[in-house]
């Protein structure tokens, strides 16, 4: 295993939040300069909006911790840095709020001071409206009535200053003026009606441009081929990313090419979310990266939720999803599947609420065992809950390799599918979005294509953060960590993935995640 | 008069043995609260523009809830006064409102400090749901601004039912009067901001049809209305005052940017652009409506075509000062702009100008698009007098 070289003190790690399906927040587990570091990003759910940004710091004499928010083309330089603050109740956390004034790429620099010296971390932020907020039927109703009380409070000083407003004072209205003070509040009631129904359609439309603008991945569809799994994307701006005339002619973005990530230009999961009897993880191949083939692997028939990760140039990952009827028909064909391809299947687990909850324990198809070291407390949505497994191996087996450059892979996806994620023991983390963060030449930091990181001009060049991965990837006693935060409440399943002899191991586990009572958040 | 509530009978017996003199205090109090809605909506701009992010306690805000406390409580306390403790003359000069007495200005008020109030959580939903004050222009930036409005004509209606109760003509009661028009004034020109305040947007026709909406309007209400020799002119210097002493106070406050992305760094509040100088247009309608007699369609045009030709005249070569080296300094504020906006020659460019097929500036056009004005600053001068007409009627 390569000695990983000694970080300068400003050493600018970075890593990137994947837009993954209904998991917005960004996790980093590693180095900032000399201090160890968990890092969790909340991203903002509206654009402008507040993210939260909390550091784990695995020493006890620390100064101070900071955070700043900064887009990466911003030419005035930063803000200052805001103080986070230690979390009363999570000694070793500290906390503050950044304000994200805009969508697109933004990089969040987390900095840690103390007796070993200063050390940084960058964590881009991919800033979109990810979520619709509902009215509260308690909000609303308390602004209904105080709209009623006004509506007619308004009306009732317009008749008041009709009738006696312009009257000397002590005089008394006649009814001719009672007369017209009636109609002109009636009138008046009529306009302040007509100015309500505008507003209501002034809402109703602010609120449909929020829903056009909120994140979303691009339009996919699955299917099978003889027997050969096909994924396509069908978004039309993707689709012609290279025609320049029928962009320009509909005013449409140019959305950056793919580049391959972790080896693999799309890495895609086929889950049977529901059940939990089958899961495959692919790695289709492409020659216009708009349609993707796969041989498919021998699954149960049944119906499943396919989710593709992809990064393009500009730094930006994606999850993108589908369904998939697989009725069996026809049979794989047997084809040879890419080396890093794996699948398991298994009976669908009982429904009693023993075997929903699922055991800690999986046996490996060497004989290994996985063991999920579970939380003593029950998970909670938004509570930090790292995962945390070991991987005993009978004897002689030889030590866990890297899986495609990590020391495993974890999947977690609730049973409806509308979360999902794909972790590593750095964190929701794309090596090759990492690579785009690193400094270049001068010419090449200034290419359109990459991303230029403002903090780099201090720091001299960093190792190829896929070696790096590599280096830490094998763990020093089969233990690996996920760190994760369920984002909602739920049924959940999790595939592990790890590789020992050349051979991919998989195994599964059911977790429930309980609604929070007070989770960590701003 | 009608009936007294029993509860309040002690106070009523004492109170109608001699009658109280009218209170100053309530005149001050709105006036106070109507100011500072005005200078705190003007410092919030400064506070986003300079700063960027703030908090629901930032000192702009606080300025702009004392201000609608002041006008509520005092109001308030005017009503349930009148209604349990005042005397029958307290109640004579009141108007009548779900069973209280209070001015007729002063339920304005209350109006306005409720419509305030409730503006709080629904614009806290908002910026949950879709943004932190992406636009200014919301829903409940909507209902926020109808309560501050709300303020400032109750405030005016306060002040104005008192000077036309009062016998002797023009002094204090007008001046205070005078001055209620003159935050309308500040208020309206603040609305405009966006469209129509920098000497970059003065060489547009659009400039002159924009400001023919509403200046017109309160400069010939308070012709109308106000009992002073020159009360158009007075509202329209007080504005111009007032501006100025918000635009100096902010250049001398120091503050940086906390929010990215930074384009500009700058280094203390920006103000807002020079006020304009409505003042020479308001001399011309003071005069027109003193001298001229006949009826008010034939007064409101005249005030049409002197308004929009005066503002052209002075704003034209204004603009052309204020754009150059001459007026970037302190007394002028010119050239200071936002922190997130990127600086580039457009700062000294006219913008939204009259510009022909080809692409270039049309005088013709110009000069089409700047007598549409006249129309516009007719209605709104009839309006405002047909207003002021009414309102010299207000006496509760």
């Amino acid at each position: 295993m390569r000695r990983l070289p000694r970080w300068p003190l400003l050493a600018a790690v970075v890593a990137l939040c994947s837009a993954h399906v209904g998991s917005p927040d960004a996790w980093f587990e590693g180095s900032a300069g000399p201090y160890r570091v968990l890092v969790h990003v909340q991203a903002p759910g509206v654009i402008p909006g507040i993210a939260t940004v909390n550091v784990r710091v695995d020493d006890p004499d620390v100064e101070r911790v900071t955070a700043l928010a900064n887009r990466f083309d911003a030419t005035g330089g930063a803000p200052p840095p805001e103080i986070a603050h230690s979390v009363a109740e999570q000694p070793g956390w500290y906390r503050t709020q950044l304000w994200i004034m805009t969508t697109g790429s933004y990089s969040v620099t987390a900095t840690v001071s103390g007796a070993r010296g200063t050390g940084s971390v960058v964590i881009p932020l991919a800033a979109y409206p990810l979520r619709r907020l509902r009215l509260s039927a308690a909000l609303g109703f308390a602004l209904g009535a105080a709209g009623l009380v006004l509506f007619a409070g308004l009306l009732t000083i317009v008749g008041a200053a009709v009738r006696e407003g312009v009257l000397p004072p002590g005089a008394q209205p006649d009814r001719s003026r009672r007369r017209r003070a009636r109609w002109t509040m009636a009138a008046y009631g009529g306009v302040l009606a007509l100015v309500l129904l505008g507003g209501k359609r002034w809402w109703s439309a602010e609120d449909a441009a929020f829903v056009r603008s909120m994140w979303k991945p691009m339009a996919s569809r699955a299917a099978i081929e003889d027997g050969r799994l096909i994924f396509a994307i069908e978004d039309s701006i993707w689709i012609q990313r290279r025609n320049v005339g029928w962009l320009r002619s509909r005013g449409a973005p140019r959305r950056p090419d793919l580049i391959d990530d972790h080896g693999k230009v799309m890495h895609l999961f086929v889950v049977d979310a529901q059940e939990g009897r089958g899961f495959a993880h692919l790695h289709p191949a492409t020659t216009d990266s708009v349609r993707f083939t796969a041989p498919m692997p021998p699954l149960p028939p049944g119906r499943y939720a396919i989710f593709a990760d992809v990064v393009q140039q500009n730094g930006f990952a994606q999850t993108l999803v589908a369904k998939l009827e697989w009725t069996g028909e026809p049979p794989p064909t047997g084809e040879p599947q890419d080396a890093d391809d794996a699948w398991m299947t298994r009976p669908a687990p009982p429904r009693d609420g023993a075997g929903a909850r699922g055991g800690t324990t999986v046996t490996l198809e060497d004989g290994s065992v996985l063991r999920w070291l579970r939380l003593g407390r029950p998970m909670r949505a938004g509570d930090d809950a790292p995962l945390r497994f070991t991987v005993e191996a009978p004897d002689g087996a030889g030590p866990l390799e890297p899986y495609m450059g990590m020391a495993g892979h974890a999947v977690v996806v609730r049973d409806d599918a509308a979360v999902f994620i794909h972790l590593h023991p750095l964190g929701t983390v794309s090596p090759a979005a990492q690579r785009q963060f690193l400094p270049r030449s001068a010419a090449q930091a200034t290419s359109p294509e990459r991303l230029p990181s403002p903090d780099h001009s201090a720091a001299p060049a960093h190792p190829d953060p896929l070696a790096h991965a590599l280096a830490t990837a094998a763990p020093a006693a089969d233990t690996i960590t996920f760190p994760y935060a369920f984002p909602a409440a739920g049924s959940y399943h999790i595939w592990v993935q790890v590789k020992r002899n050349g051979r991919i191991l998989s195994g599964a586990f059911r977790a429930v995640v309980e609604s929070t009572i007070r989770g960590k958040g701003p | 008069m009608s009936r007294v509530s029993t509860a309040s009978a002690v106070f009523t017996s004492r109170a109608e043995a001699r009658p109280a003199e009218e209170p100053d205090w309530p005149l001050y109090a709105v006036l106070f609260a109507s100011l500072g809605i005005v200078a705190g909506l003007l410092w919030d701009i400064s506070w986003h523009r300079t700063i960027g992010r703030d908090t629901f306690w930032s000192p702009p805000h606080v300025l702009e809830q004392i201000a609608a406390v002041v006008a509520g409580v005092s109001c308030g306390w005017v009503v349930l006064h009148t209604t349990w403790a005042g005397d029958a003359e307290a109640r004579a000069r009141s108007v009548r409102f779900w069973g209280f007495y209070g001015p007729l200005g002063g339920w304005l008020c209350i109006w306005g400090t409720l419509m305030m109030i409730t503006s709080a959580p629904f614009d806290d939903w908002w910026h949950n749901a879709y943004g932190l004050d992406v636009k200014i222009i919301s829903p409940p930036h909507t209902v926020l601004a109808a309560g501050m409005i709300a303020i400032q004509i109750g405030a005016m209606l306060t002040v104005l039912a008192r000077q036309n109760r009062a016998v002797a003509p023009g002094g204090r009661l007008s001046l205070l009067l005078v001055a209620s028009a003159a935050l309308l004034l500040v208020m309206h020109a603040t609305v405009l901001m966006e469209e129509a305040a920098f000497p970059n947007h003065m060489h547009a026709s659009r400039f002159y049809r924009i400001t023919a909406l509403g200046f017109p309007l309160v400069l010939a209400m308070i012709a109308r209305v106000a009992r002073l020799r020159w009360p158009a002119t007075t509202a329209a210097a007080l504005y111009l005052a007032i501006e100025l002493v918000i635009l100096w106070t902010l250049q001398l406050v120091p503050a940086q940017p906390r929010l990215a992305p930074i384009f500009n760094p700058v280094t203390h509040m920006v103000p807002q652009p020079f006020p304009l100088l409505i003042v020479v247009p308001a001399v011309a309608i003071d005069l027109l409506v003193r001298n001229v007699r006949g009826r008010d369609g034939a007064l409101a045009a005249a005030v049409g075509i002197a308004y929009v030709t005066l503002m052209v005249g002075v704003h034209w070569f204004f603009a052309d000062f204020l754009l150059s080296p001459a007026a970037r300094n302190f007394v002028f504020g010119a050239d200071t702009w936002d922190y997130n906006v990127t600086l580039g020659d457009w700062r000294y460019e006219y913008w939204q100008i009259d510009r022909d097929a080809a692409g270039d500036w049309s005088r013709g056009r110009f000069l089409i698009g700047t007598a549409v004005a006249v129309p516009i600053a007719t209605v709104s001068a009839r309006v405002g007098l047909w207003l002021g007409k009414h309102m010299t009627q207000v006496q509760r």
